[in-house]
């Protein structure tokens, strides 16, 4: 388990992370989110023990996160940390063997690796020849050789394709039962909708949202209607307690104030030929964009 | 994470040689240094020829100095030390014949005879540019030719004559106890040995200053540091670097020594007369002359400081160029800022091999104390003798303080440098990492 407990970072006046604190349990994936300069990285550089807190403290299973415990920890950072020279085969040793492992367990992991994500001949090509999408493949093998009881993903999915995402999405998966506990970060809100169990949203290095995905968006109080139906748009504008009506292809998306406002939709559109009427959830890209909207108004 | 630091640096070193560049320079440097050192015998087999034989036809007009000028090229050729051969033969034929002779092959025409006030003078005939030395030669030899007639046309008796053409004796006495008689002598040997001994030195620091910037820097630029470091300590990382660049310059060295010796193999085989064993007389006077110096006797004592000098130095200047690196993010950033580090090394260099101009300088006895100069130039100073042991031991001192002093903030710079990809205000933020306190 993971224990992140008050943390702070300053550099000179701008706090780049506030008070920050949240566990993750093993087994467990955990979002990390927020707009680019939020200390997302900053997060990471503490777990990783790369930078050190100005307050509060980083624990892995209740041990505190030194250079004795990071080969338990596999990292991929946003942009590709790849030595651009060295073959797949050189650079999977490299970060294997500085995880603690022999050449040996690295090549035989390696090899399970290369196969599964559809690049067996790839072992002797340089880095710098791979495509985007197969450099990436190789950062993500490079951060789990080691079977990692603590993953970090920083942005896993920039640059591959559908298809290589549903790899990656199932190797994620697979780790995820072999009780590895996950932190992820992305800009995607369906890929942290699609992974994440909790979650955690800071805006300048603070945490202004935290808990169970599910929770969050059950309590938070805006919320949509779609609506199918022969009424016109302006018969849905003016209902109190309605924010925004958008007209979809299908549907009208009607966003309203909260769940109390929706008998009253009904009963102002009853009288018209009604086909579809489905209250649902607001989306997680929504919660974030309003938010991050409030905390920064403020 | 002892085992770590190994595998990091072993990484490293083969990064560096088992590269297609390193292969490739070191070829060319073998081939440099064996054709360098047998570059007369590669003339040779070209058809040209460093010590040609040379023929002199002398038509003498006066009967009188043909035997003179002969002995006289003869003494002239012993006193340079030089092995090329000189013939002079005489000749009656008319002046005509023997121009056209001269037009065929590669003679050389002088024609003596008297002017008008019965003095000596010569015509030097030569179908195109007589080589510079060789004309040295051939006008030493008439000056020296000239004088002996003429002062054999005055009335002074041989015996006489014996004495005034002489060389003068001269006996050195130098009061001094610390300088040696030689030290005349070791000037030379300083404006013409020394610089080609220490160029090598000079390379290899530039070597080792831009192997570290160039790799600190890939791994900066590629981000692959943030996955290094999260799993060795950045003093780990920084020694790795630290110790590849210091083993593979080192290892370069070496191989210079080696080829050095391949060169010299191959001449002892391919040069008639040349042998190992014979290497002081083959080299000829250069080592003759560093002899005679007496540098020989200091040897036991100069080397073994030399070396630790050298090897603080490679360390200093290591240290610095990864604590310059770990503040930059491009090889363009690293090249602007070790500029004035490599201008310092220049002016050690150009101070050593000009260390003979500074006798006595209290200034350039300081600047042998300096980190980065010290090990070019206090060696150069101890050898001609304006410094003496107790400064070599100072400058070490000072180094090893130095050094000390690097890796003491260097650290701090380093763990804060190589994970921070601004490029702004880099001295500010240099500054302010070392004052962190820890």
């Amino acid at each position: 388990m993971l224990k992140v407990e008050h943390i702070s970072k300053s550099y000179g006046s701008l706090k780049a992370v506030d008070d920050l604190s949240f566990t993750v349990q093993d087994g467990e994936i955990f979002g990390l989110l927020g707009e680019n300069g939020a200390g997302k990285t900053t997060t990471f550089r503490i777990i990783m023990g790369l930078l050190d807190a100005d307050e509060g403290s980083v624990t892995l299973n209740g041990k505190k996160i030194d250079y004795s415990i990071t080969d338990q920890i596999g990292f991929v950072t946003e942009e590709r940390s790849l030595l651009l020279k060295m073959t797949v085969k050189e650079q999977l040793i490299f970060y294997g063997v500085l995880k603690g492992m022999s050449e040996e367990e690295v090549l035989k992991e390696m090899d399970h690796w290369l196969e599964r994500f559809e690049i067996p001949d790839y072992k002797d090509r340089k880095i710098k020849e791979l495509s985007k999408g197969n450099q990436q493949k190789i950062q993500f093998i490079s951060a789990v050789l080691n079977h990692p009881k603590l993953l970090i993903l920083d942005e896993p999915f920039t640059g591959l394709d559908p298809i290589n995402v549903q790899l990656l999405k199932e190797a994620v998966w697979d780790l995820q039962k072999e009780g590895c506990s996950i932190i992820f970060s992305s800009h995607q809100m369906e890929h942290i909708e699609l992974f994440c169990e909790k979650l955690v949203l800071l805006v300048h290095g603070k945490s202004i949202l935290e808990g169970y995905v599910k929770d969050i968006k059950h309590d938070y109080a805006k919320k949509n209607i779609l609506i199918q139906g022969d009424m016109k748009k302006s018969d849905l504008e003016k209902i109190d307690g309605v924010i925004s009506v958008v007209k979809e292809p299908q549907d009208y998306q009607v966003k309203i104030k909260n769940d109390e406002v929706v008998p009253h939709v009904f009963e102002a559109i009853k009288k018209y030929k009604i086909r579809k009427f489905v209250v649902e959830e607001p989306t997680l890209n929504e919660i974030f964009i309003a938010k991050v909207g409030e905390a920064n108004e403020k | 994470m002892k085992s770590k630091l190994w595998y990091l640096t072993n990484v490293s070193l083969k990064k560096k040689m088992k590269t297609k560049w390193f292969v490739a320079a070191n070829l060319v440097l073998l081939v440099l240094i064996v054709g360098f050192v047998n570059i007369d015998s590669i003339i040779g087999f070209f058809g040209g020829d460093f010590n040609e034989d040379q023929k002199i036809i002398v038509l003498d007009e006066t009967n009188q100095v043909t035997t003179l000028f002969e002995q006289n090229v003869k003494t002239t050729l012993e006193s340079v030390d030089s092995d090329q051969e000189i013939t002079v033969t005489s000749s009656t034929e008319d002046i005509a014949t023997l121009k056209e002779e001269v037009k065929e092959n590669k003679q050389i025409l002088i024609v003596f005879s008297f002017d008008e006030e019965n003095m000596l003078e010569a015509q030097v005939i030569s179908k195109k540019n007589i080589p510079t030395l060789t004309y040295q030669l051939i006008s030493q030899s008439l000056n020296a030719t000239k004088q002996q007639v003429e002062l054999a046309h005055s009335s002074i008796d041989p015996e006489e004559l014996a004495r005034l053409s002489s060389p003068i004796q001269i006996t050195r006495e130098i009061l001094d106890d610390q300088a040696s008689n030689q030290d005349e002598n070791m000037q030379l040997i300083m404006t013409t040995v020394f610089p080609t001994l220490i160029l090598p030195i000079f390379m290899l620091v530039i070597f080792l200053v831009q192997m570290i910037g160039a790799e600190i820097n890939e791994e900066k630029s590629t981000r692959s540091m943030e996955i290094i470091i999260s799993n060795v300590s950045p003093k780990t990382h920084f020694f790795s670097k630290i110790l590849s660049a210091n083993i593979f310059v080192i290892s370069q060295a070496l191989l210079l020594l080696f080829y050095a010796g391949i060169a010299l193999l191959i001449r002892s085989v391919i040069a008639p007369g040349f042998n190992l064993a014979s290497l002081g007389e083959g080299v000829g006077s250069a080592l003759q002359a560093i002899e005679a110096t007496g540098i020989v006797a200091k040897l036991g004592y100069i080397i073994p400081l030399a070396l630790v000098l050298l090897v603080l130095s490679f360390l200093a200047y290591s240290l610095v160029a990864g604590i310059l690196a770990s503040m930059t993010v491009n090889m363009e950033d690293f090249q602007q800022i070790q500029t004035p580090i490599m201008f310092i090394c220049l002016a050690g260099y150009f101070l050593a091999i000009m260390s003979g101009l500074f006798d006595g300088s209290i200034l350039i006895r300081i600047l042998s104390y300096v980190p980065f100069i010290s090990c070019l130039l206090s060696p150069a100073l101890l050898v001609i003798g304006q410094i003496g042991i107790i400064d070599i031991v100072i400058s070490i001192i000072v180094l090893a303080l130095f050094n000390w002093w690097l890796i003491h903030y260097g650290l701090k710079i380093y763990k804060v440098g190589i994970l921070n990809y601004s490029q702004d205000k880099m001295w500010s933020r240099l500054f302010k990492a070392a004052k962190e306190k820890k």
